[in-house]
């Protein structure tokens, strides 16, 4: 459908990524958690809200093997996961 | 600019004696307007001197309101000619306006990740889809059909690519939302496209991307009826030299 060139149709135009591409992980060193996180994506019927701890996880583990640029979690969007104190959790939608 | 004023010279006796002949008939008789008629011969060839001055004055107004009425047009015709040279930007302004031919409306904010709260209520499947361009010879494929999402949430995806030949081939992807009015909401935090990812022989890789759906896509009213969005991704062989093909071109 972006092939249509027609004037005024709507097409789709790519941006690219905010924190730009991911490298590669040839040698698999996040594998496990990767695993982790489709299993429990199978388990819960492919919803995303209950498995953000795993993502979560993914992606520390991506951040230690120099695998993604390391950034505070909150950064990305995990900030209601981060809360250590169990007092506030009440409080948190 | 010519033009007109010869014609206006050899129209203006005419002009002139038409409009004498109006006024006669709306001031005298019949009898009187056919000798005013038969009479105005003579007055072009001999004018008499109460006639010749009446008739340049008359010749003055019509020429000075013809002057007049020539530069308005004049002034029409420039003005045309920079209105359409106007219209481009003025176009450009009223397409992020409205949104037409597909413009990004606004960019978004990338501290938003870290303030946006998720909608909970408006629940998006996301489904995925990967295709390969014929000449590249890599295996590539989601690794989940769809994922359930909400606007203001970040979420993870895989796919997996595999390079199952005997050398090493470099792969440049690029991507594509359906539908296209909800990819404007559709912001990647990052992902694996545009960029030439090389996959050494028989190796095999997981691909993640890792997306928000904009929480303001719950506000839009052209979204209210879409569920569902479609995550495609195209992967192209990276030549030395050549460039990415856009979806759609063909560059040979």
């Amino acid at each position: 459908m972006s092939t249509a060139m027609n004037f005024g149709t709507k097409s789709f135009k790519p941006r690219a990524p905010d924190k730009g591409s991911f490298p590669l992980d040839h040698f698999g060193e996040c594998k496990a958690f990767k695993e982790k996180f489709m299993q429990c994506l199978r388990e819960n019927t492919f919803d995303n809200s209950k498995c953000r701890l795993q993502s979560k996880e993914y992606l520390e583990c991506r951040m230690d093997h120099q695998l993604m640029a390391r950034e505070p979690l909150q950064k990305l969007g995990f900030k209601d996961l981060m809360d250590p104190p169990p007092s506030q959790e009440g409080s948190k939608p | 600019m010519l033009l007109p004023l010869l014609l206006r010279q050899s129209f203006s006796p005419l002009l002139t004696g038409c409009v004498r002949a109006l006024h006669g008939s709306s001031q005298r008789t019949l009898l009187s307007q056919g000798e005013h008629l038969l009479r105005r011969r003579p007055a072009s060839r001999l004018p008499t001197r109460n006639h010749s001055r009446k008739s340049r004055d008359q010749e003055e107004e019509w020429r000075t309101r013809n002057k007049t009425v020539l530069t308005y047009i004049a002034a029409a015709g420039v003005g045309m000619i920079g209105l359409s040279y106007a219209s481009v930007p003025l176009y450009r302004l009223y397409c992020q306006a409205t949104g037409l031919g597909g413009t990004a409306v606004a960019g978004h904010d990338t501290d938003q990740v870290e303030t946006m709260k998720p909608v909970k209520e408006r629940i998006i499947k996301v489904t995925f889809n990967a295709d390969t361009h014929a000449s590249i010879q890599w295996n590539f494929r989601p690794q989940q059909t769809e994922i359930y999402v909400v606007p203001g949430e970040t979420a993870l995806a895989f796919y997996r690519a595999k390079n199952p030949t005997d050398k090493p081939i470099i792969g440049i992807s690029t991507y594509n939302v359906v539908p296209f009015d909800a990819g404007q909401y559709f912001n990647k935090i990052q992902c694996f496209c545009f960029e030439e990812q090389r996959l050494n022989p028989h190796e095999e890789v997981d691909m993640p991307v890792f997306f928000y759906i904009d929480p303001e896509f719950d506000d839009d009213p052209r979204m209210a009826r879409v569920d569902t969005i479609t995550l495609s991704y195209t992967f192209f062989e990276a030549k030395e030299g050549q460039q990415l093909p856009l979806p759609g071109y063909s560059y040979n």
